[in-house]
């Protein structure tokens, strides 16, 4: 009789201990995905900011091309407006390709092109393309080793005791891939 | 499972730029690819040993022979990852890659110099100094005149300073485990005095399992904290066995040694630094 007690007490004893230490280590690994989208939305801040810099030494030679900078102007403004991540991550998507459409432009405009200032942003902005696509595989890296945590059995059922859900990978939006070039 | 297949296949072109790491690095200069020449290697390496000792600061310079179908600047993340090029927490590193067949150049400045070696500084290093003597294919004049640029630049920037700083005052603030060993030592010695003079060497697994237990509640996982559990308990028995049989001479109970102290010269590897594609890529 004593004997079974000790048992089910030892057995409730690692239970307890299983459990806190999942639970914090879940709480770990989803605060480091979290994190790490402020990050990505960091790099896309910076890459908002530095856009009207681009287009006030551009513009004057390129007169023509209004529609490109209202895209730009447009996806912007959305950006600024968003609240939500996903409606973040949309705008930045837009942000992105009317970006590429712009440098892909310039690209018809050498005197623009060889210009100190032009090409100073441009490696900015080439610069900035590339910390977000960082940021974004780290965090989907991120995601991806809360997700395998909260999945995997026995810990799964700890997660779902507690409410841990699933957190969204960053998915690519069509064509967003092509990253624009930027060629010297 | 479908919506499992869909992520995975978005994943996909992430995971198909396959980055293989070049190998470990032998000093700051690695030249995989064979296009510096020996006199210029050895100057360069000495200036950015010298550059290291005195500000903290970590430039390597890399030539691989190939990227492997990967794109430079994935390379580059993934190699000063991989390395850990700079000082830890204060990412002091910079890490100029050179992949001569794809004609390809890449400075990644690390997290805690982007301020300093800015993207549009970088962007010029390439443009000015690199790609005009790469198409010469004077490879040792482009990185050694590129390297000296980025020396000048970054000497100037207050993470050398707080280094040169925290030197002076003894001690900098990511090196200095001192009071933490002192403490472990003291502890040690306590323990030694106790365990030795029980004679039984069981008390010894006990209290490094209910340490291992601690750490396990503290950390998180159940598998790191059992894995703790177990090489505590194995070390404190393995201590107390020893103390029991060779107590420590005197009240003092000096069991330990002096600690060595750091190793001074030559290479000493990189500090564990980050970055996140700071810098600028060019091509020639």
């Amino acid at each position: 009789m004593k004997k079974t007690l000790i048992v089910i007490a030892l057995i409730i004893v690692v239970l307890v201990i299983y459990s806190w230490t999942s639970y914090n280590g879940l709480v770990t690994l989803n605060e480091a995905a979290t994190a790490q989208w402020q990050q990505v939305e960091a790099q896309y801040q910076r890459r908002v900011d530095l856009i009207p810099n681009l287009v006030e030494s551009v513009k004057g030679a390129m007169k023509q091309e209004q529609t490109v900078f209202t895209a730009l102007a447009d996806a912007r403004t959305r950006y600024s407006g968003a609240a939500t991540v996903s409606e973040k991550a949309a705008a930045a998507g837009q942000v992105e390709s009317a970006l590429g459409r712009l440098l892909a432009v310039v690209e018809n405009y050498p005197t623009l092109k060889s210009s100190d200032t032009v090409q100073n942003l441009m490696t900015q902005l080439e610069s900035t393309e590339n910390r977000v696509s960082v940021q974004r595989q780290r965090y989907n890296d991120a995601v991806r080793t809360y997700e395998v945590a909260i999945k995997r059995f026995p810990r799964s059922v700890i997660a779902s005791i507690f409410g841990f859900t699933d957190i969204n990978y960053f998915e690519a939006a069509p064509g967003a891939e092509n990253a624009p070039q930027v060629q010297f | 499972m479908k919506k499992a297949v869909t992520t995975l296949l978005l994943l996909l072109p992430i995971v198909a730029f396959a980055y293989s790491s070049p190998g470990k690095p032998a000093g700051y200069v690695n030249d995989f690819a064979n296009i510096i020449d020996a006199g210029t290697k050895s100057s360069i390496e000495g200036k950015l040993q010298a550059l290291d000792r005195a500000s903290g600061i970590q430039v390597s310079v890399v030539t691989v022979k190939s990227l492997g179908g990967d794109t430079i600047e994935n390379y580059a993340v993934q190699l000063f990852q991989e390395w850990g090029i700079g000082r830890a927490k204060r990412d002091t590193g910079v890490l100029l890659l050179v992949a001569p067949n794809e004609r390809e150049v890449k400075i990644e400045v690390g997290y805690g110099l982007e301020g300093d070696l800015t993207d549009i500084q970088s962007g010029i290093i390439i443009r000015n100094i690199i790609i005009p003597a790469f198409k010469e294919s004077n490879y040792s004049k482009g990185i050694s005149d590129a390297t000296d640029a980025i020396i000048a630049i970054v000497t100037k920037s207050p993470e050398a300073a707080n280094y040169q700083n925290s030197q002076s005052s003894g001690g900098s603030s990511d090196t200095n485990y001192a009071p933490f060993i002192f403490v472990i030592f003291i502890v040690l010695n306590f323990l030694s005095i106790v365990l030795g003079k029980s004679k039984s060497w069981w008390l010894g697994g006990v209290i490094g399992a209910v340490i291992g237990l601690v750490i396990a509640l503290i950390w998180g996982f159940l598998f790191v904290g059992l894995t703790w559990i177990a090489i505590l308990t194995i070390a404190g028995l393995i201590f107390d066995f020893i103390v029991s049989k060779h107590p420590p001479s005197g009240g003092r109970g000096m069991w330990f040694g002096g600690m060595g102290g750091r190793g001074s010269g030559g290479f000493g590897g990189f500090g564990g630094g980050m970055s996140g594609g700071g810098g600028a890529s060019g091509r020639w």
